[in-house]
């Protein structure tokens, strides 16, 4: 072996073992930068026991559950709401669907149907239409922030369903809207 | 009155001379602007034809369906041909009594003004003493004769139209075998074949509606039938959920609407002659307002394409061609009879508007410029007129638009709202729902905006009259 030869056999030695710390600090970055209640299971099960790591997955998995209904409440819980024959989103609409994108695309699991709702001021004919343009509304703004389309339905129902049945702009108001339903 | 009556006969024969002979009996032009009314007497049934004169009987008829004893003073009668009318007698005199008020152009003479009472002597001419009803202003003089002894399969009955001044017959017609249950039938029929011979159009007592409404409980809505008058009263769909828009086939056998169900649109399919409901879903889960083509095709709004467009359906209700597709909302086909025009709802221009699209040629144009909400429009069967609801300051109000001169005039004037109008198969009558009572009911006027009467649907809220002409109106 010559001189040139055992340069090399260095260089490749001294590359391997670059390689074996990059490697290690990529594992523990992955593991001491948890994303959500997995994450920190994931860390907690490595740091016990094995009876102690059961008993936490079991705990972990109610968190789960818990973390999973509460994202389930802030997806079907608000609703967003329309102006007078118009089904074009206001900025708090977007924010609220914005937040539900980001719970939708977490759990991809869950389903929701979209429902459009009018108030009675119209005709129902015509607003079972502008029902079906507030819930696409919806649906496509979701789907352009990466929800995926299977998890999605839309249904218009028009002014059949109010939300309050008065007759004064406050109740009109409340019933032009979008509700969002959980599919089972 | 009478005189208006003779000149209107005088100018039919004046200057229909070269027209159809079915023109030549028309006294009533009810698409006419400015009618006049008609005074109708109905004189008292009778059993025979007898003599003038004479002492009269009177007979007490209780009607187990009426809310009132009839008193009926029998006319005097020949020895031998003097016979009691049947209990019948009264409640036939009060349905037909029933049936004209709903015309407009008619104004019911009561018994009680005529001079020497409403006895007409005999129930056909030369019996018939028209010179008492002449006096009274009565123009035109209904009598019902229930000739003895009765069939055992029921009674005869014989119903005659005539014109005072003249004593020409205008109608006769005779029913036999006549049953007590079939009394709103010969009432129907015979008040039918009148209005055709005094206008050229008897639909409206052979029509059928559709409409829906709110049951009890007032979580769903079905479809139901009824006849105009408020007979034949029948809930035909039982769907959970909200069944809108119904309309009826050409042929009377089916009834086409939309159904809301708990998370998916269908349309909804009732026949007939099976009392079946069936439900069809489409791509894009919204159905709305279907509408029957006179070939018996199915236009509907759909929104498969992204948006409400109007699309024509086969007979197996698949998609067969658009109708009209934009970005924008197309909903409410309603087409003449001819098949040549359909006017529709359309929100390409920013608000919802009454658009026209000429079938022949394709071409689409704006029928409505004023106001900003313009919804429910119905074309009448000759494709002359819309009827249409538009928002005002006080609610939705019924309009009528001319297509051949471009005049619109409003017919309905609230309080509430007026909605959904439609036109009848005669193009005369508009029914449409409203809620000036408080809750919504369905109301009859006219073209030229007469009087709304409010139709008897029961208790439950009413909406969407649809006509419809059903073989023999069952």
């Amino acid at each position: 072996m010559n001189m040139n030869a055992w340069l090399r056999v260095a260089i490749v030695l001294l590359f391997v073992v670059a390689m074996g710390v990059g490697a290690g600090c990529a594992k523990k970055k992955a593991v001491s930068t948890p994303d959500g209640a997995q994450g920190t299971s994931m860390e907690q099960e490595q740091g016990q026991g094995q009876g102690q790591g059961v008993a936490m997955t079991a705990e972990s998995k109610m968190a789960t559950a818990q973390a999973l209904e509460q994202a389930k409440g802030v997806i079907s819980r608000n609703k967003i709401y329309f102006d007078f024959d118009k089904f074009d989103l206001k900025p708090e609409a977007r924010g609220a669907l914005k937040a539900k994108a980001v719970l939708l695309k977490k759990y991809p699991n869950v389903r929701i149907l979209i429902e459009g709702h009018c108030d009675d001021r119209g005709t129902e004919e015509y607003n079972l239409a502008l029902g079906e343009r507030r819930a696409r509304a919806a649906y496509e703004f979701l789907v352009l922030l990466g929800v995926r389309a299977s998890q999605l339905e839309m249904v218009s129902y028009g002014e059949e369903y109010p939300a309050d049945p008065a007759n004064n702009e406050a109740a009109w108001a409340k019933n032009r809207r979008d509700e969002f339903k959980l599919i089972p | 009155m009478s005189f208006v009556f003779a000149a209107c006969l005088a100018l039919v024969v004046l200057f229909s001379a070269q027209t159809l002979r079915a023109d030549e009996t028309v006294l009533i032009d009810i698409y006419g602007p400015g009618q006049s009314k008609l005074n109708v007497a109905l004189a008292r049934p009778l059993a025979s034809n007898g003599n003038l004169g004479g002492n009269a009987t009177t007979v007490v008829v209780t009607d187990a369906n009426a809310t009132d004893t009839v008193v009926h003073v029998i006319a005097p009668a020949d020895d031998d041909m003097s016979q009691v009318v049947p209990p019948e007698a009264g409640t036939l005199q009060k349905l037909i009594s029933d049936n004209l008020s709903y015309l407009p152009f008619i104004s019911l003479v009561p018994g009680a003004e005529i001079l020497g009472g409403d006895s007409p002597g005999g129930y056909s001419s030369p019996h018939v003493d028209f010179r008492r009803f002449q006096l009274s202003g009565v123009d035109m003089l209904l009598t019902t004769g229930w000739p003895q002894p009765v069939d055992k399969g029921g009674y005869t009955v014989e119903i005659r139209a005539y014109e005072v001044f003249s004593g020409r017959l205008i109608i006769g017609k005779a029913y036999h075998d006549v049953t007590a249950k079939q009394l709103p039938d010969v009432a129907d029929k015979f008040c039918g074949a009148l209005m055709e011979e005094l206008t050229g159009r008897g639909e409206f007592f052979r029509s059928t509606l559709a409409f829906v409404q709110r049951d009890k409980k007032g979580a769903d809505k079905h479809i139901w039938t009824m006849h105009p008058m408020g007979r034949r009263l029948t809930q035909v769909t039982t769907l959970k959920g909200m069944s809108l828009s119904p309309v009826w086939s050409n042929d009377g056998r089916y009834i086409l609407f939309t159904h809301l169900g708990s998370r998916y649109h269908s349309l909804g399919v009732w026949d007939r002659t099976t009392g079946e409901v069936h439900t069809v879903k489409y791509p894009g889960n919204t159905i709305i307002g279907p509408a029957f083509t006179p070939e018996n095709k199915v236009a509907v709004s759909l929104a498969s394409g992204g948006n409400p467009d109007i699309y024509l359906l086969n007979h197996s209700f698949r998609k067969e061609k658009v109708l009209v597709q934009n970005w924008a909302i197309d909903v409410s086909p309603s087409f003449d009879r001819q098949g040549r025009s359909m006017v529709f709802v359309s929100t390409r221009l920013g608000n919802p508007h009454i658009f026209l699209k000429d079938l022949e040629t394709g071409a689409v144009r704006r029928v409505t410029y004023e106001g900003t909400y313009n919804t429910d429009p119905s074309i009448s069967p000759d494709g002359e007129l819309v009827v249409f609801s538009r928002l005002t300051r006080a609610g939705h109000r019924i309009f009528v638009h001319d297509l051949v001169t471009g005049k619109e005039r409003q017919i309905s004037f609230g309080p509430g709202n007026d909605e959904q109008p439609a036109f009848a198969p005669d193009g005369y009558f508009v029914a449409f729902s409203s809620n000036r009572s408080g809750k919504y009911r369905m109301y009859l006027t006219t073209r030229h905006g007469d009087s709304p009467r409010m139709l008897d649907t029961g208790e439950g809220e009413a909406f969407f009259p649809a006509w419809g002409l059903v073989p023999d109106g069952k």
